[in-house]
């Protein structure tokens, strides 16, 4: 009963003391897209992801309600930092939706100036707002409209102590002219945060302690956040590893010993595992994820610790593996013979037919498929054919009438078929992930060998060559590449056997992986060459190869392929892949399918559509 | 001098192409749609005071389309001559826009005119035309498309002497927009920086950027009484891209510019 009446009374005080307007609240997911664009329109770097910033303790006054609900004492702020701009993940300051969607857009406007990043805090913003200000004067209506609601939503100077007032006032002073506060006085009590600012301290700094490892930030969001949980990155801490030598960490930090917020050692003991939903929460409630750097991310421990398939006993290796080098885009440079690729073949598989399920589509496929395949044309200027070529015949007789010797080609014309100068090899995503539920009764990686059924199908129909190849990594030593089929290969009951044996694998070094599908696409003599790539998320794996890094490397190795005159094409089931794959394979080169259960089918339309 | 199209000179082009011309050199132009390219080749055909035949290249363009064919005229065969041969023939300059377009086999054509023979053979009427000294052969393409079926044979390429078109910059760009349309500084400065904002995206969300044709359309329909920011949208953001959040992100660009 106690527990109850508490309840009620934390819902009534939370409510009353929540200054948020509900009604009016615009979320990062709403806006996401449009920020990004926005943002890279403004001079951002494209390479930037977007990412919603968790809440930070402000250590500001607080009104009494507020104080009382304990809530109010946080605050999402943004700020940038080597891969990520981070906004708040949902904007509710003001009564007015419109003025919410417009304080995002000024942080992502502010975000683009290119100011100093190692100026105070407070002159820093100042001469992005008015750098931003000045090359956008069609802001400057906007900024107005936010200042002063701004302002109207900050503590008056005169209710507030001496000190306190001087720093509110400064601030006041600094949002109406920007450019005219060279310094901050001093308060004991921080000041209430500015919503049109980016972070004064934000939670990670790119320069403290993390240089020691291999020189990547790494950022501890999973590689696939649960989905539909939140798009909430948590700013990562460094703290050294304790060795537990180091008696003093427990003295200073007594008063918190029992903080979530505080230290924790990610490889926890099992029995604390078993609760992650509590921990999930906790995560969420922490200001600051406190992750100890012993060469493994957090998010890769995590992973580390899931069941992991066994080491693909029946697959045989297949020849001597390749060397391939590897894009690091901090040091701007191809690293030489970093990766190890082996192509592996599944060893044991039974040849096997379509599955029952499948043979409806498929033979629909099949016969729209065959519109595709070899066109019939006709053909000018033959000995003998259908029809008469008049264009030859006028040739023939104006030249005997110009009394040249008429050459002696036909003059009819011949219907003959015409070949398809087209190779694709398709490049399928193996990775751990897809062994997740993409639908209530079908994990990512059925989806994935249906499609691949379907897809060998439709192009055996059109007369098309290609290949099917899968990978997933396990560190940059052990890429491997899944033989499913090859070009010269016909597909018969053997290739739907190693097709019906593919299961999630490992990580998805996506770079090397389409390096060595280049290399066998480049050889084969069609004009036409298409690299499809089937995934279900982000480049990652255990080691570094993971955020921007991943990334870019894999964006280095698309540029490479297209530079051997291929053609990169992405299809994802990721649906938030609209933040990378523009980067990565460019506007117009990539799909994105909503629904992982429609993939099979929309595979081949979508190649039917692509090489049309 | 009235008559000429209007041309803001980007750099030393002009200079170079006169000394092509002099020199009998053949001229490979590249750079993004709506450049710029065209203008100016018309405009030097109008400053050298030269007859000018532009051909648009496209897949079916033939050998034929080019050098000329037979036409059946009351029953008797008349040979009529193609735009190049016309060129040829008046000591005029040729223009192959988008000349990538063409079939590869199509521009071989070309070859013996592109060198220092300088001559056409005609081989259906059995002529050798030989190019006079103010004959021009003048190129065009556009390197941004991604079409890995089409590019010129390096045969072709390694005859003509290259100049890279861009965007011009901001300054050149707003003076273009004055002096074409007529329009007052500080909208054609805005409009650039609108541009120059798209421009970033190239290769990212937008397939094509804004050219500086878009520019002038947009400054037009501004100059004729548009509101502005109707006027970028419907020149700009709708031409640029069919997604509607792309859309929704330029056209807050546009706001941020114009105000709102």
């Amino acid at each position: 009963m106690e527990e109850y009446v508490g309840e009620l009374w934390h819902k009534l005080v939370t409510r009353a003391a929540d200054k948020e307007h509900e009604d009016a609240v615009v979320r990062l997911d709403e806006i996401s897209k449009t920020a990004a664009i926005f943002f890279r329109a403004l001079g951002g770097d494209a390479g930037l992801n977007l990412s919603a910033s968790p809440a930070t303790r402000h250590g500001a006054r607080r009104r009494w309600m507020q104080r009382l609900a304990t809530t109010g004492d946080r605050v999402e702020l943004s700020w940038r930092d080597g891969e990520t701009l981070r906004l708040p993940e949902h904007i509710g300051l003001f009564s007015e939706r419109s003025l919410n969607r417009d304080l995002y857009l000024w942080l992502v406007a502010l975000s683009a100036a290119d100011v100093d990043e190692n100026l105070p805090w407070i002159i820093r913003n100042q001469a992005a707002t008015q750098l931003t200000l000045e090359r956008f004067a069609g802001l400057v209506p906007r900024y107005n409209r936010l200042l002063e609601a701004t302002l109207a939503l900050r503590p008056l100077p005169e209710k507030l102590p001496t000190a306190e007032a001087a720093q509110e006032n400064s601030i006041r002073q600094a949002l109406q002219n920007p450019g005219s506060v060279d310094v901050l006085p001093y308060s004991k009590t921080p000041f209430h945060p500015v919503a049109l600012w980016s972070h004064p301290a934000p939670p990670i700094n790119a320069n403290a302690n993390v240089t020691t490892n291999n020189g990547a930030p790494e950022t501890v969001s999973p590689d696939k956040p649960d989905a539909a949980k939140s798009r909430r990155k948590h700013a990562a801490e460094r703290t050294d590893m304790p060795d537990g030598k180091d008696g003093f960490l427990m003295m200073f930090r007594a008063e918190s010993l029992f903080s979530w917020t505080e230290y924790i050692k990610v490889n926890r003991p099992q029995d604390e595992e078993d609760d992650l939903e509590s921990a999930a929460q906790a995560a969420e409630d922490m200001d600051n994820m406190t992750v100890a750097r012993d060469s493994e991310t957090s998010a890769a421990k995590l992973r580390f610790d899931l069941d992991l398939p066994p080491a693909g006993e029946d697959d045989a290796p297949l020849g001597e593996g390749v060397s391939l080098p590897e894009w690091d885009y901090k040091k701007q440079l191809l690293q030489p013979d970093y990766c190890r690729l082996q192509e592996v073949v599944a060893q044991q598989t039974e040849a096997c037919e379509l599955p029952a399920q499948l043979r409806r589509t498929a033979k629909r496929l099949r016969s729209q498929f065959q519109a595709l395949a070899p066109a019939r044309t006709w053909l000018k200027g033959q000995q003998e054919g259908e029809d008469i070529d008049l264009d030859a015949w006028v040739r023939q007789e104006a030249d005997l009438l110009s009394g040249t010797h008429p050459d002696n080609r036909g003059v009819y014309r011949a219907q003959v078929n015409q070949q398809r100068d087209l190779a694709c090899l398709l490049l399928a995503d193996l990775s751990l992930s897809t062994d997740a539920y993409a639908s209530d009764n079908a994990r990512v990686i059925d989806v994935i060998r249906d499609s691949l059924f379907l897809f060998s199908e439709a192009l055996s129909a059109t007369g098309d060559r290609f290949a099917m190849y899968g990978f997933s990594s396990l560190k940059r030593s052990n890429v491997r590449f899944n033989h499913l089929k090859t070009f010269d290969e016909r597909y018969d009951t053997n290739v739907r056997g190693r097709i019906q044996a593919i299961k999630p694998g490992y990580y998805t070094r996506m770079g090397a992986a389409i390096r060595h599908a280049s290399t066998l696409l480049a050889a084969q003599p069609q004009r036409q060459r298409l690299l499809l790539l089937l995934t279900d998320g982000k480049p990652n794996d255990l080691d570094r190869y993971e955020g921007r890094y991943g990334i870019e490397d894999t964006r280095m190795a698309l540029h490479e392929a297209r530079q051997l005159g291929l053609r990169p094409f992405c299809v994802t089931i990721d649906i938030e892949a609209n933040e990378y794959l523009p980067h990565l394979f460019g506007a117009g080169g990539f799909a994105v399918i909503r629904k992982p259960e429609d993939l099979p089918k929309e595979l081949p339309l979508l190649y039917a559509q692509m090489t049309r | 001098m009235e008559n000429h199209p209007f041309y803001q000179a980007q750099g030393s082009e002009i200079e170079l192409f006169e000394r092509a011309w002099r020199n009998r050199l053949p001229l490979l132009i590249k750079g993004p749609t709506g450049c710029g390219k065209t203008r100016f080749v018309a405009h030097m055909a109008a400053k050298l005071n030269l007859p000018l035949y532009t051909v648009a290249c496209h897949d079916d363009l033939t050998a034929a389309d080019l050098v000329g064919r037979h036409l059946i005229l009351d029953g008797q065969t008349v040979w009529s001559d193609g735009p190049l041969t016309r060129a040829v023939r008046e000591g005029g300059i040729c223009y192959l826009d988008e000349v990538v377009e063409a079939r590869k086999d199509t521009t071989v054509v070309l070859h013996p005119l592109a060198d220092d023979r300088r001559i056409l053979p005609i081989d259906r009427t059995g002529e050798q035309l030989v190019a006079p000294a103010s004959f021009m052969l003048v190129v065009s393409y556009n390197p941004g498309y991604q079409n890995f079926l089409k590019g010129m044979k390096p045969s072709t390429r390694q005859r003509f002497i290259s100049l890279a078109f861009d965007f011009p910059p901001a300054k050149q760009e707003e003076a273009i927009l004055v002096g074409e349309t007529g329009i007052d500084e500080m909208t054609a400065k805005r409009l650039v920086s609108i541009a120059n904002a798209f421009r970033a995206l190239r290769d990212h969300d937008l397939e094509e950027v804004a050219s500086t044709r878009l520019l002038v359309y947009a400054a037009t329909l501004i100059k004729d009484g548009c509101d502005p920011t109707l006027a970028c949208r419907s020149a700009l953001v709708e031409t640029l891209t069919d997604d509607p959040e792309t859309a929704v992100a330029l056209r807050e660009v546009i706001d941020a510019t114009f105000g709102r």
